[in-house]
């Protein structure tokens, strides 16, 4: 009895731990059921069934027929597909490069003491707010090239305004225009979080050193935001592959095909009512936009060095 | 105001189209294929031998849901009002109206039908019912409807709603392209006087004098005319193309007519409006500014549109503000051609009570609810009875005046090819290959790409 009450208090916790622990994952299971299933239905089906569909003709009415690989043979053959796709890397390359560096510009100035800059910070943060169509249709309004606000303002300086609209390579830039006013907010928000997260006693000590303002910043400053900035080429490139609403209100894709983005092209082939509706076709198309996120990010993941370089 | 076109929908309609409708073909969705090739016409009655078996079928009951797309308060006024007088003349049924957007309205109703939850009722342009109707998903209206009552629509409308020579719906309402213009910017360039009557309207010749003087009466940042031909609109283009005395297709709508003679003729004049000038860059296929906003924003002193859009650019608040405007007829070549607008309702083949869902779409079409509708929305009624009367229009009847005599000049081919089941897809397709060609493709490579294009989508 003795030895059995001296083997007790042992015993109990074991138990107690093995209790607490299934008790625990319980727990853990019950909080993430919601969010699994919720993944599940709303993503991870989805995400099979696109890939199901895209071997499929499918058409808005009446069943799907198998077709094998055909849909991705023929978005080889198809002039257009490689033509979004062009303009989706035009867009991309100019459009992040210029967000990222604006709203890094932004947060520095606004890190700083400065009289109002929870209000810099909110004005600045308030289109990202605005729903994407509502933010291309002020886009449209603003960059038409015979009513809109900027040519007006152009003219006003004496300086005839391009033709935004009829021109392909003007109405890509004002695409990316009003997509990085759109998105600097977001790259403002994320880096003035890892401004905030940067010491300032390693500051302090790279002045201490000698460091002007500029190497401060170069030096030591930036490459402590690497987290933030591996996020936001992650987060940014995935956006630029999936900008539809942006794009859709303010040129339709055009002129010709010059702002038609791959999300543009997919949703046109497969939703539009005056498209063909190609269900399956479009959803090969949504399953290229996928892959291609995919190898992105995973070759940002593998060849960002400061991914995960902290102070 | 009296409505004039009868003569010529009542009269030059009917057999070809009659005949031109019942050689289509397609393939359905469970795999088997229709071909009506040869077979003899349906009467007007419809092809069954039960045509009209249920037309007075008596007081129905039960609930089933009407959806449109929401476009103008006046169209929303006069379902409602037809809901309203449904209601009370069939103690017991109840109709619930969806007013949706109309961008998205066809992929939803698609999902709806896929999935099993469309609505019993619904609205439909005139060039897309095709789609449905071939697909076999519309009830069949032949049980229904008597010969009395189909003869009393305008022929050409009726045969819109046909397929296989079998209704699948009831012609609502109609409307058509006019031009709209600004009397002052006309006096400026010295444009003195306006075709007051179809048989007086502009020959191209005479249209490019009218836009000539407008052009150099203009500054550079404003525009003859612009032409609705945007997005989904790309079909109005194959009005120049009538008028050439061309046609999309052959007579037996199997294949299509494309390239002609007068389909380059139309082609190149449309392509010079750019090249002259005439319309700005932007009044192209792919864009967010429509004809009505051009002449809205006073980008141009006139502007082709369709008459469903009057009340917007009468509005007191909203509308023109540029001065006073009137209305003249669509230029004639070798022919007056304009385009076959307006919309049917269609019921759902699957719908739980297809007597209540026939009983309602009857019960739109009748005198007083499409009276009540086309005063209100400002469109052109599809009854010969009230073709000839005077309707009380709540804006610028003198505008839907000009447009209703214009519609006479929606032949039976226009009506013919603009309702064959294919025709979704060749309107995608025209926006397409117009798009390019208003950015510089050449006629021949537009006209070509637009005839292979035509040839795959009439082949399914």
């Amino acid at each position: 009895m003795t030895l059995l009450q001296e083997r007790m208090p042992t015993a109990t916790p074991q138990r107690r731990r093995g209790g607490l622990a299934r008790g625990q994952a319980l727990a853990a299971g019950g909080f993430l059921l919601p969010n699994l299933v919720l993944i599940s239905v709303f993503l991870l089906l989805p995400l099979v069934l696109a890939f199901v569909i895209s071997f499929e003709k499918l058409g808005s009415l009446g069943p799907g027929e198998y077709l094998g690989i055909n849909n991705y043979a023929d978005l080889l053959k198809d002039r257009v597909f490689w033509e979004t796709l062009r303009n989706t890397g035009v867009f991309t390359l100019f459009s992040i490069p210029i967000a990222m560096a604006a709203g890094l510009g932004i947060a520095v100035l606004l890190n700083s003491v400065l009289p109002g800059r929870t209000l810099y910070r909110s004005i600045i943060f308030l289109p990202l707010v605005i729903s994407g169509i509502s933010t291309g249709v002020l886009g449209a309004w603003m960059f038409d090239q015979y009513n809109g606000f900027v040519n007006k303002f152009l003219a006003t300086l004496g300086i005839s305004g391009p033709s935004w609209q009829a021109n392909g390579t003007w109405a890509m830039a004002s695409v990316i225009i009003v997509t990085v006013w759109q998105r600097v907010g977001f790259d403002m928000l994320i880096y003035l979080a890892g401004l905030q997260g940067v010491s300032s006693e390693v500051q302090e000590a790279a002045t201490v050193d000698g460091a002007s303002a500029w190497q401060r910043f170069r030096h030591v400053v930036f490459p402590l935001l690497g987290p933030s900035t591996f996020f936001l080429l992650v987060m940014n490139m995935i956006y630029s592959f999936q900008v539809f609403d942006t794009v859709w209100a303010m040129t339709r894709g055009g002129p010709d095909y010059a702002t038609t983005t791959v999300s543009t092209y997919a949703y046109r082939t497969s939703f539009d009512e005056h498209g063909p509706q190609q269900l399956g076709y479009g959803a090969a198309v949504g399953v290229v936009i996928y892959l291609i996120t995919l190898a992105i990010t995973a070759a940002q993941w593998r060849f960002s060095s400061t991914r995960d370089q902290t102070d | 105001m009296a409505l004039t076109r009868r003569g010529f929908l009542g009269g030059a309609v009917g057999a070809a189209a009659l005949v031109g409708l019942g050689a289509c073909s397609s393939k359905h969705s469970d795999g088997t294929s229709s071909d009506a090739a040869g077979s003899a016409p349906a009467s007007s009655g419809g092809a069954s031998t039960a045509a009209g078996s249920k037309a007075s079928s008596g007081p129905v009951t039960g609930k089933l849901t009407f959806a449109f797309w929401g476009g103008s308060v006046g169209e929303t006024a006069g379902f409602t009002y037809a809901k309203k007088k449904f209601e009370e003349a069939n103690p017991g049924a109840t109709v619930q109206l969806k007013a949706v957007p109309y961008d998205g309205f066809f992929s939803g109703i698609d999902r709806g039908i896929q999935a099993g939850n469309a609505p019993d009722i619904f609205r439909v342009d005139y060039t897309t019912i095709g789609k449905y109707s071939a697909k076999g998903v519309l009830l069949d209206l032949t049980p229904y409807v008597s010969a009395a009552e189909s003869d009393a629509f305008l022929p050409a409308l009726w045969e819109a709603v046909k397929f296989d020579g079998k209704p699948y719906g009831v012609p609502h309402q109609t409307d058509t392209t006019c031009i709209v213009y600004n009397k002052a910017a006309f006096a400026s360039a010295g444009i003195t006087a306006v075709p007051d009557k179809l048989s007086d309207a502009w020959t191209w010749e005479e249209f490019s004098d009218v836009a000539t003087k407008l052009r150099s009466s203009l500054p550079d940042n404003k525009f003859p005319f612009a032409y609705d031909w945007t997005q989904a609109g790309a079909y109005r283009w194959l009005s120049w193309l009538y008028q050439a005395g061309g046609t999309l297709l052959t007579p037996d709508l199997k294949g299509t007519a494309l390239p002609s003679a007068e389909a380059t003729k139309a082609m190149d004049f449309t392509k010079s409006f750019f090249d002259n000038k005439w319309v700005p860059k932007t009044n192209t296929i792919k864009t967010s500014v429509y004809s009505d906003n051009f002449f809205l924003n006073q980008t141009v002193p006139m502007t082709f549109i369709g008459d469903f859009l009057v009340p917007e650019l009468a509005d007191a608040k909203s509308g023109y503000k540029g001065g006073d405007w009137g209305a003249t007829y669509m230029p004639q070549s070798t022919a007056a051609a304009s385009d076959l607008g307006g919309n049917a309702i269609v019921a759902l083949k699957d719908t739980k009570n297809p007597d209540l869902a026939a009983a309602f779409l009857k019960f739109l079409v009748t005198e007083d609810c499409m009276k009540y509708f086309c005063e209100q929305a400002i469109e052109l009624p599809t009854l010969k009875s009230l073709s000839s009367e005077s309707l009380q229009y709540v804006s610028r009847p003198d505008v839907v005046a000009v447009c209703a005599q214009q519609a006479a000049t929606i032949s039976d081919t226009v009506v013919k090819e603009s309702t064959v089941p294919a025709f979704a897809s060749i309107n995608t397709l025209l926006q397409d290959q117009l798009e390019l060609a208003f950015h510089n493709q050449s006629s021949e490579a537009t006209l070509k790409n637009i005839a292979s294009g035509v040839t795959k989508a009439l082949a399914g």
